[in-house]
């Protein structure tokens, strides 16, 4: 194999990329743990010492534990579904023969290219008239909704790669369709599975648009909606308003940063790939 | 391949419509089969099914806080179609900027992404630090660059500052010339390393010996990513561009938080304008009849892209 030599000019401006991308995000991180009046007198200095004092005000002021406690709880519990229903949609679509499976195709397709945005306004409505408002098991439900569909690409591309002398084995040996689905596919695809864990998890936690229509009690919150009251309201300090953010969005990078390659594998899989 | 499949009396190779594998496949068979997929199927058809149907129907009546009032037939359509400018603009805003996104997105993520491959160290570190951004909240994402827009404390007067410039009052948000692509730019460091793994992914599976020709043929680093690069990643543009689309035409997230919509409707996008229409002036089926149009460009947007681009992925997958 031949090897080119990289050029020093693309080493520099994949550095110069790096340092732009990372910069927003790790000066979050840093003004969160400086005094705003540190903040105020230099912006753009690095925080040292580091000084939390801001970031348990902003826990206080914002009402950052329910609201934590609420996304969460809806958080979980649309993981759950979207894995219950995509995995059992996928083994449904891939391994089974249900009657009109293109039809059925595109139904779990359908919200990929029908947003959730077009469909907001009588999806309030109909939850006003149901009293799911405030609701976070309503939330989660509306949450699975925009996650089903690339779950289950992305299990449908992994439960594919399963060979059928695999599953025929097990079925001449007397497993009906259930323990071939949690004994075999399922644990042979759990890359797949802890994958679309991780992606669903984090689009969860981020989601704003939902969350904004779905829950007006402030009791409800998730802390996409904590932290932007909290931001509108307390603008003028900065080191609040930075805590605040560092403060959400922490968990969702925590998850990135240990399970990123699972992250990734999930992005790409439902993707072509040679 | 061979199809096979399975019925109670175990496996089965179907051909064709041999009617003796139909004979076996009994009915219940699929009903069961349809178990499976049913809670999903339940689940789609309750929460967006049957809201688009009624939004269909809201769309046609005039409705004053969520109580429809009288129907209106297309009154709704034509106020918006021909008689509003605020509508227009945001359509316009919305088109624009997605067809500006979707091309840096996909320019940026493959020149990031044959940027890494090459990277023989600290490989996963980069792709890090540029997925991180995908991973932050819109909220946060929208507030941190809020921060480095705003005039006094931002980035342009501080860099100004250092160079010697008058640069303290530039608030690239509040202008209406500059907002949506100020935006634009906040969206496009949150979602090229989305396309960037995914081209990564496609080059990894680029053979080396195209590029080991290449180099022997004395062929550059421009000529190997538009010779060989670009045309082989072909599907991975494609399924991009198709993604990208819907992705972006419904944008409200980051709108919503740096400028809700403003400075005058300069950055007003279809969704925002239509989540204020429905729940600030409560002019709930002039709202949803704007996001029916909306929903008719995704589609109509999406089935021209598919026509236009398919052709070529074809040609280059075989």
């Amino acid at each position: 194999m031949i090897s080119v030599r990289r050029p020093r000019g693309t080493t520099l401006l994949l550095g110069a990329l790096a340092v732009v991308w990372f910069y927003p995000v790790a000066w979050t991180l840093s003004n969160a743990v400086r005094s705003s009046a540190d903040i105020y007198r230099a912006p753009w200095d690095l925080a040292w010492p580091p000084d939390i004092g801001n970031i348990s005000e902003a826990w206080n002021r914002g009402q950052l534990g329910q609201a934590l406690t609420n996304s969460a709880l809806v958080t979980a519990m649309t993981v759950l579904l979207v894995l219950a229903l995509s995995v059992s949609g996928a083994y449904a679509l891939t391994r089974l023969r249900p009657p009109g499976r293109a039809v059925l195709f595109l139904v779990v397709l359908a919200p990929l290219i029908i947003p959730t945005e077009v469909v907001i306004v009588p999806l309030f409505s109909m939850y006003r008239a149901l009293g799911l408002i405030n609701s976070l098991p309503g939330l989660a439900l509306v949450n699975a909704v925009a996650n089903v569909s690339f779950a289950t690409v992305i299990l449908a591309a992994y439960f594919r790669t399963i060979p059928q002398e695999v599953i025929d084995a097990a079925r001449v040996d007397g497993a009906g369709r259930v323990d071939v689905l949690l004994r075999i596919v399922v644990p042979i695809a759990k890359p797949g599975v802890l994958a679309v864990a991780v992606l669903v998890a984090v689009f969860t936690w981020n989601d704003f648009g939902g969350a904004l229509v779905l829950l007006q009690d402030p009791d409800a919150f998730t802390v996409q909606l904590a932290l932007t009251r909290f931001t509108t309201f307390y603008s003028t300090d900065q080191g609040l308003t930075f805590a605040g953010m560092a403060i959400v969005i922490v968990p969702p990078l925590l998850l990135f940063l240990v399970l990123h390659r699972s992250f990734v594998r999930g992005l790409t899989a439902a993707t072509p790939r040679r | 391949m061979r199809d096979r499949t399975y019925g109670s009396a175990g496996p089965i190779p179907l051909r064709g419509n041999s009617a003796l594998a139909s004979v076996r496949r009994s009915r219940r068979d699929g009903a069961i089969d349809l178990l499976f997929v049913a809670p999903v199927l339940v689940l789609v058809v309750s929460l967006l099914a049957y809201p688009l149907v009624s939004g269909m129907a809201l769309s046609l009546h005039a409705a004053r806080g969520f109580e429809l009032t009288n129907f209106v037939g297309l009154e709704n359509y034509a106020r918006a179609i021909l008689g509003d400018a605020v509508f227009h603009r945001s359509l316009l805003n919305t088109v624009l900027f997605t067809a500006a996104a979707v091309v840096l997105q996909i320019g940026i993520g493959l020149v990031l992404a044959v940027l890494v491959a090459d990277a023989r160290r600290g490989r996963w570190l980069l792709i890090m630090v540029f997925t991180a951004p995908f991973v932050l909240a819109s909220v946060a994402a929208g507030a941190v660059w809020k921060f480095l827009y705003a005039p006094y404390f931002g980035l342009a007067p501080t860099i100004g500052a250092a160079l010697g410039l008058d640069t303290a009052t530039v608030a690239p948000l509040a202008d209406s010339s500059t907002a949506l692509w100020a935006i634009l730019a906040a969206f496009v460091w949150r979602f090229a390393g989305f396309t960037m793994v995914v081209y990564l992914a496609g080059i990894q599976g680029i053979s080396r010996d195209y590029y080991d020709y290449a180099v022997l043929e004395g062929a550059g680093r421009w000529r190997r990513l538009r010779d060989i690069t670009w045309p082989m990643l072909w599907p991975q543009t494609f399924a991009l561009v198709m993604l990208g689309t819907i992705g972006t035409l419904r944008v409200f997230d980051m709108v919503w938080i740096m400028t809700a919509g403003g400075p005058s409707h300069a950055t007003e996008t279809v969704s925002t304008y239509v989540y204020a229409t429905a729940f600030r002036f409560f002019d709930v089926g002039y709202a949803q009849a704007m996001a029916m149009v909306l929903l008719v460009v995704i589609l109509l947007l999406t089935a021209l892209e598919y026509r236009i681009l398919n052709r070529r992925a074809e040609m280059v997958s075989s």
